[in-house]
């Protein structure tokens, strides 16, 4: 039963995280319907950072929040590259995305060298009736739902997430009353660099990362995005946690080499489920 | 297009003959090179014919090249002879894609790149914990291709092997590209409802095009197999995919030229990079650094500012030089 329980709790650390990736894919998916590619980089990217800024003598927090800022850099940069110029088709843009997530690993072994990195997060665990609880995911999980909750108050009570939304559902009608399509697209990117940074930030900690740690976390961000129907930013909430959650037992109980393959197949039945129910007409106009 | 079909029906296959009379007169190292191309060649026609023709996104392509080349593995380490495995493999890779096209065809644009994305990365996985395959420690003692009498050990005959192999695909792809099945791939990328509605049988066609795509590679991949003797999954990562669609990008996507343009362009470039990195007085990290580095670049300024790659910027010179011998 506490093996039971331990797992759970690995997968909901690890689904949080997950959640953060997803929720920028949304954003960045609504705005401009491109799926970034390179939304794991941003994650790998802070995370780096922060080991960096932490070994110049940053205190935790400030090294963290600067991280996170440079990762919304980064997001603004590779929106200026995938979106920035005038007539690039949603192909180009997805293609121009990998772009810049190859250069990253480029940028990033050149920098931090091709080894794993981590750096220490809260030490320590409390004890629950003889459950371990390492302190680093609640803090994982207490900053998740912080950021989801700036996220949901800054999309409801907000100019700019209204400006957002409005974009999503009408970029001609929201040209019409005056807000600039472009650039809120390359705040989209923004806004999604910041929030893969997050996550970086707060799995660091749980497993060292190295620069191709991407492409397991643009996947599995992306399948908690498709759960969610790539609607709703707070929604990745439950797509991260329902596949963090499978991947923790499925490595607990089965093999650890399983865990990614089936997020996959997971996300793919949903995929093809969905393509296959919706009309020809829309498919196509997308 | 009709001027781009014409100068590919004389130029390439004379340009393939050229480079198979050519290829007793190199060394070793650029014999090597000269393979990669050639196999690098193969697969991303295919890759060019299924982006640029019909229209559908594959991030997916090195697992059937994977697939090819454990297919030859396989058979020729459990004592099959050679030739079966190199005509197994491309069959193999075809009646993969066929089953998993089936599903996955029915996504698109972005949908079908991760599909594919995730079918190559599930495909790592299974390779990687059956035993027959050698699992993650890989497949090793594979034999040299053997036909008849003649044993394929050398370099060079390798560099005949595999220019024979590019010279079928690209008048195979040629012909397709020039048929009536070609005419309906380029109206499906365009609107599936108008070529539906036109007579074309959309769904058959996507899945014929994945699958003769998904053929080329796993004759490539069979190829490298007996080339190389050893396979594992590190050996076919996914920028091993994405590396076949930066190859299409920059040569020009849907055409054949283009694709074997785009695949010696970005080899050359590699190759001299990886040279300038390896001197001395250089970091151990550099060769990695510079691939990956122009990778991303050619990739990004392609589909930024040459959308048609690079056959779209000599086509023009090129037909004008035409037109004037002809005259």
């Amino acid at each position: 039963m506490s093996a039971f329980l331990s797992y759970v709790l690995h997968g909901i650390a690890m689904g949080s995280s997950f959640a953060l990736v997803a929720s920028g894919l949304i954003i960045i998916y609504r705005v401009t319907r491109v799926v970034n590619l390179a939304q794991g980089t941003f994650a790998v990217f802070a995370a780096f950072t922060t080991s960096t800024l932490l070994g110049a003598g940053l205190p935790h927090g400030a090294a963290e929040l600067l991280a996170v800022l440079v990762a919304g850099i980064l997001g603004l940069l590779a929106g200026l590259v995938a979106v920035g110029k005038r007539g690039t088709s949603p192909q180009a843009s997805l293609i121009a995305t990998l772009g810049v997530a190859i250069f990253c690993y480029a940028l990033e072994i050149l920098i931090w060298g091709d080894q794993p990195r981590s750096f220490p997060g809260l030490a320590g665990s409390f004890e629950l009736s003889g459950l371990e609880l390492p302190k680093q995911y609640v803090v994982v999980v207490a900053a998740t739902i912080l950021v989801f909750a700036l996220l949901e108050g800054f999309f409801e009570w907000t100019y700019a997430g209204k400006a957002l939304t409005a974009c999503a559902s009408n970029p001609y009608a929201a040209t019409l009353v005056g807000i600039g399509v472009v650039r809120m697209s390359l705040f989209g990117f923004m806004l999604g660099g910041a929030l893969g940074g997050v996550a970086g930030v707060l799995l660091a900690p749980l497993s060292p990362m190295s620069y191709d740690s991407d492409l397991s976390l643009f996947v599995n961000g992306f399948a908690s995005a498709i759960l969610a129907g790539l609607k709703r930013p707070v929604f990745a909430l439950v797509g991260g946690l329902i596949i963090g959650m499978a991947e923790a037992l499925v490595a607990g109980y089965a093999k650890a080499s399983y865990q990614s393959a089936l997020a996959l197949l997971l996300t793919l039945a949903i995929l093809v489920v969905q393509g296959a129910r919706r009309p020809v007409l829309q498919a196509t106009e997308e | 297009m009709r001027g781009i079909m014409r100068t590919e029906r004389y130029a390439l296959p004379a340009l393939l003959l050229a480079m198979l009379c050519l290829a007793g007169l190199f060394d070793e190292t650029v014999l090597s090179l000269y393979v990669l191309f050639a196999l690098a060649a193969i697969v991303t026609v295919g890759v060019s014919l299924l982006m640029g023709q019909a229209g559908q996104v594959s991030l997916g392509q090195g697992a059937f090249y994977a697939c090819g080349a454990y297919t030859a593995g396989v058979l020729t380490t459990q004592g099959a002879p050679g030739l079966v495995g190199f005509i197994a493999a491309p069959f193999a890779a075809a009646a993969l894609a066929f089953v998993i096209g089936v599903p996955l065809l029915l996504l698109r644009g972005h949908h079908l790149a991760f599909a594919t994305l995730a079918a190559h990365l599930i495909f790592l996985s299974v390779v990687g914990e059956m035993t027959i395959t050698g699992g993650d420690v890989g497949l090793q003692g594979i034999p040299r291709l053997r036909v008849g009498g003649f044993q394929f050990d050398s370099v060079l005959s390798y560099a005949y092997l595999s220019s024979f192999a590019l010279l079928v695909v690209v008048i195979l792809a040629r012909n397709i590209l020039a048929s009536r099945p070609g005419r309906g791939l380029r109206a499906l990328s365009s609107s599936e409802i108008a070529a539906a509605s036109s007579g074309v049988p959309v769904g058959l066609y996507k899945l014929a095009v994945f699958a003769l795509s998904a053929a080329f590679a796993g004759l490539a991949g069979g190829i490298y197999a007996f080339y190389m003797g050893y396979l594992a999954p590190g050996s076919f990562p996914v920028l091993l995919s994405i590396e076949y669609v930066v190859m299409a990008a920059i040569g020009g996507l849907g055409t054949i030229a283009g694709g074997l343009i785009g695949s010696a362009v970005v080899l050359l470039l590699v190759h001299a990079l990886s040279r300038l990195a390896t001197m001395s007085g250089m970091p151990s990290t550099a060769p990695v650094i510079l691939s990956y580095a122009v990778y991303a670049v050619l990739l990004m300024a392609a589909v930024l500012f040459l959308p048609g790659g690079i056959m779209s910027a000599i086509t023009p010179a090129w037909e004008r030089i035409f037109r004037r011998t002809r005259q």
